[in-house]
């Protein structure tokens, strides 16, 4: 009690607060090597494939690359699948809007149901995905002699890819926004409307604010899938070559026409749109978090 | 509603009406094919296999990617989501060249990874390595200090209480990102394809045997094999579902 | 087992949370640690129990040096404010984990463990609730599943951080009284931080009153409420009335109204004086300097008691007084009334570096 406290008052702090360390901390052996192990395993299965693409693209110099990607195939690919995200994730951002809305702001009988149907496609093999619109509008299928009469082409066209990249982007933009918004309750809208606010101007001012964040990290998760997508689109586009080739269908064909360089370079393009999509990603996060 | 309607659920319903046009001989026997009964071992097992290597990796990277400061771990977190953002096309090529015999990493095994089942395990590991991550991360997160404190004040060493208090915390969330690992893994197609090699009865996956038939126009066969696939994970996530929810009856404050 | 906490500072980056701070605790005494938040109460029993570390100062437990020994060595049961149950055990796994985490040579036996987790949970009237899990125990319940698990690691020091926070009202009341009793039968050193007063006044030995990382005093209920040493005290614990001033001649004036101070003969400093509601007298008509004039703006009865508040007619200030139903009931007063108020018992400070 007599230790002049003017001194505390003047010092600086230098010495950091240690917590006693056995107990409640591991051991600095434990902790590095689980950092370790951490370290490898991402390095192992994430960063060298990722630098793998890109040494192969440039294996052959730029020359090849820039020719690999100038290809009219190439082009043709990019500009179907940019086409195909484009019409694919506003539909399903308006959709994922509106199921939220639904499910976090009324209560209706069936909306577990509605909650387990979002969720389906997560469920469910992109390849089944791609069977079913087969099914339904292939030759034999459901609607296939009245497309056929109507001279409609769905299946192996664009209107097949975007609604098998629909179905499996579907829960993406409703799945991120939820939970968002049923953590943030209704009571900001119902102030909003207690002021006399009419419903979309409530939705704009109040909602849409709340959530965009939540909204941008759906939507851009939404659009990785829809422009990687695979295995649906694979069995919808029929592979026919600057028409219905989407830049992973592309790929794929040059890998198994042994174009390794050239299918690498495609590749390299859609991982920088990856690295992007990342970044983009924790960006919306962070910003999340702020509110 | 019809937005729904008409791109899930009458989609989802032609697989029914499909198989109901098939007789039921006509349908066992497409479905026990040999070729098609190897593929579903094949599919569930290198799913599970690839789940549980998840499950601990994905929690330790949790718990360091929470736990600990080093340098570049923002950048690690943000990798960690590079198999949702990456095409599974790009996956699947770049990790065959990868683990090929004369690839960067397979050339330091005698063994083959791409083309044998080992591959498609390291594919599919790859596409769930962010489901245990994600799901685990908030968990730990959350997790109170002073349950730790409390374990630490009643004598407990620090591996006491990490395994009889933080781990028991955490299970619900492994099992929730091991079946969501599981379930996008038994029907990953994209990635797959490249690695697996794609030999009948040894390295020919159940999305592949759909796609097969697919190409031969045998509709009816790839919706058989549908049946199978959808009918079989639906069981098995209500199998999971079933455990989370007697863990989490006496959980929940 | 008894406390020596000797000249202890801590800092959370730069801000100073204690600040050499030193206390004795004998053995067996029930402490408070009454304070607001941010006074560094918690953290000062954090730093007891070894979940944090300490900067400088050292602590004795029996006179011996335990300032960088693990918690678990300390012989020291935690209670937390939020229970920190583990609840995937079941009551009774929670009230054994002490035991079961020994080492194998110091393990009770299974059925010793038995033997003594029942005991305990007969003692806090939970033996019916041994399979239970938190979840399905209310409050209350909880903090003494939380309270045997403490104890059945037979500690030498019980420190309870804000042990009846969370608690509504009425349980509160029970849980304190049943607190008393468990220190009256085992006579274990208890700490216990609060920011309640009446909690601190109602269950401790001696009360340690602390503010901004300092110790502001320490002694029994009775001497902190009665002898506040400072300003700081007397407003916190209990209400209190203000009457403002300049030092003359040992007297505290402003305007008409003086009042002896004996304490300070020499001063002529601006000064305060306090008035506990209970210290205030109300009279009908002026007999002397030491009454100040005041209105009666509001009249309250609860049960024995009338509360009063009154609005001083010199300056406008409010004044509390509490007085005898029957008392009241005398005076025959009503509200508007003008009455002379006087302080029977006023403390004064020269205030230094508070301001209320």
């Amino acid at each position: 009690m007599t230790k002049p406290l003017d001194v505390d008052r003047k010092m600086p702090i230098v010495k950091k607060a240690v917590s006693n360390p056995y107990p409640l901390k591991e051991s600095a052996i434990v902790k590095w090597s689980l950092i370790t192990i951490s370290l490898l395993y991402i390095s192992l299965f994430l960063i060298l494939p990722l630098i793998s693409i890109f040494v192969t693209a440039l294996e052959k110099g730029w020359e090849t690359y820039v020719a690999s990607i100038v290809h009219p195939d190439a082009l043709a690919a990019i500009k179907l699948t940019i086409t195909v995200a484009l019409i694919v994730v506003p539909l399903n951002a308006v959709f994922g809007i509106a199921a939220a809305w639904l499910i976090t702001k009324f209560t209706f009988r069936g909306k577990n149901l509605l909650v387990t149907l979002i969720d389906l496609p997560f469920a469910v093999s992109p390849v089944i995905a791609g069977l079913i619109f087969i099914l339904l509008f292939g030759a034999q299928g459901l609607f296939g002699d009245w497309l056929f009469e109507h001279d409609i082409k769905i299946v192996f066209a664009l209107p097949g890819i975007i609604l098998a990249t629909l179905f499996v982007t579907f829960p993406f933009v409703a799945r991120e926004l939820i939970p968002l918004m049923q953590t943030q309750g209704i009571t900001e809208e119902e102030a909003s409307i207690s002021l006399g606010a009419s419903g979309w101007k409530t939705f704009f001012y109040v909602t849409l604010p709340n959530i965009k964040w939540g909204l941008l990290y759906g939507l851009i998760l939404c659009n990785a899938r829809a422009i990687g997508e695979f295995g649906a689109v694979s069995v919808v586009s029929g592979h026919i070559r600057g028409e219905t080739n989407t830049m992973p269908l592309h790929i794929e064909i040059l890998y198994n026409e042994y174009q390794f360089t050239a299918a690498f370079a495609v590749a390299s393009i859609m991982s920088i749109l990856a690295i992007l999509t990342i970044i983009i990603k924790h960006i919306a996060s962070w910003k999340a978090k702020e509110f | 509603m019809l937005y729904l309607s008409f791109i899930v659920i009458l989609p989802l319903s032609m697989i029914v009406v499909n198989t109901l046009s098939m007789s039921w001989g006509e349908f066992f026997e497409t479905i026990t094919h040999p070729r098609a009964v190897a593929s579903y071992k094949l599919s569930f097992g290198s799913a599970l296999a690839a789940g549980l290597i998840n499950v601990i990796f994905g929690t330790i990277i949790a718990w360091v990617l929470i736990r600990y400061d080093f340098p570049g771990k923002k950048i690690i977190d943000g990798l960690v989501d590079l198999p949702f953002a990456l095409p599974t096309a790009v996956a699947g090529i770049a990790l065959t060249t990868l683990y090929a015999p004369s690839g960067w990493i397979g050339k330091f095994f005698d063994f083959k990874i791409s083309y044998t089942p080992l591959g498609i395990v390291i594919a599919l590991t790859f596409i769930g390595l962010p489901f245990v991550v994600r799901t685990v991360q908030p968990v730990l997160q959350n997790l109170g200090r002073e349950v730790e404190e409390a374990s630490a004040s009643l004598g407990a060493n620090r591996f006491q209480t990490f395994v009889k208090v933080i781990l028991p915390e955490l299970y619900p969330a492994m099992i929730t990102g091991f079946s969501l690992a599981f379930s996008r893994s038994l029907g990953e197609y994209g990635s797959v394809v490249f690695i697996a090699g794609n030999m009948p009865m040894k390295t020919e996956i159940t999305p592949l045997i759909i796609m097969t038939k697919l190409e031969q126009y045998d509709y009816v066969g790839a919706t058989a094999i549908a049946v199978v696939m959808l009918v079989g994970s639906f069981i098995i996530l209500l199998f999971i579902n079933l455990i989370q929810w007697r863990m989490n009856r006496k959980f929940n404050y | 087992m008894g406390i020596q906490i000797k000249n202890v500072s801590k800092s959370f980056g730069s801000v100073k949370v204690l600040k050499d701070i030193s206390v004795d605790i004998k053995s067996g005494e029930l402490i408070a640690l009454l304070g607001p938040s941010g006074s560094g109460k918690t953290t000062l029993l954090r730093i007891l129990a070894g979940l944090e570390g300490l900067d400088e100062g050292t602590i004795l437990f029996d006179g011996e040096d335990i300032t960088n020994v693990s918690p678990k060595e300390r012989k020291i049961g935690f209670v937390f404010q939020h229970y920190a149950l583990f609840r995937h055990m079941n009551v009774f796994e929670n009230v054994a984990y002490g035991l079961k985490v020994r080492p194998r040579k110091t393990r009770p036996s299974k059925k010793e463990i038995e033997r003594k987790v029942n005991e305990l949970l007969s003692l806090v009237k939970l033996e019916n609730f041994q399979d239970r899990y938190p979840s399905q125990l209310s409050g209350g319940q909880r903090q003494r599943v939380a309270l045997a698990r403490a104890l059945a690691v037979e500690p030498k020091v019980l420190l309870l951080d804000e042990p009846f926070g969370a608690l509504d009202a009425k349980v509160r009341k029970e849980l304190r009284r049943w607190l008393r009793q468990l220190h009256n039968e085992f006579h274990v050193t208890s700490i216990f931080v609060t920011h309640d007063q009446e909690e601190a006044l109602d269950v401790a030995d001696r009360i340690i009153v602390m503010n901004n990382g300092k110790i502001e005093q320490i002694g029994t209920p009775d001497e902190v409420y009665e002898n506040p040493k400072s300003p700081f005290v007397y407003d916190f614990l209990g209400n209190v009335n203000i009457f403002r001033g300049r030092l003359q001649n040992g007297k505290l004036k402003q305007g008409q109204f003086e009042i002896n101070a004996p304490h300070y003969l020499d001063s002529h400093d601006d000064a305060v004086g306090y008035a506990r509601p209970h210290d205030i007298l109300i009279e009908k008509e002026q007999v002397d300097n030491e009454t100040v004039p005041a209105k009666i703006s509001f009249i309250h009865i609860v049960g024995p008691t009338a509360r009063i508040e009154l609005k001083r007619e010199d300056n406008g200030e409010y004044l509390e007084a509490e007085l005898p139903k029957e008392q009241f009931k005398n005076l025959q007063i009503q509200k508007g009334e003008v009455v002379y108020v006087r302080p029977k018992q006023l403390k004064v400070f020269i205030p230094e570096d508070f301001s209320i």
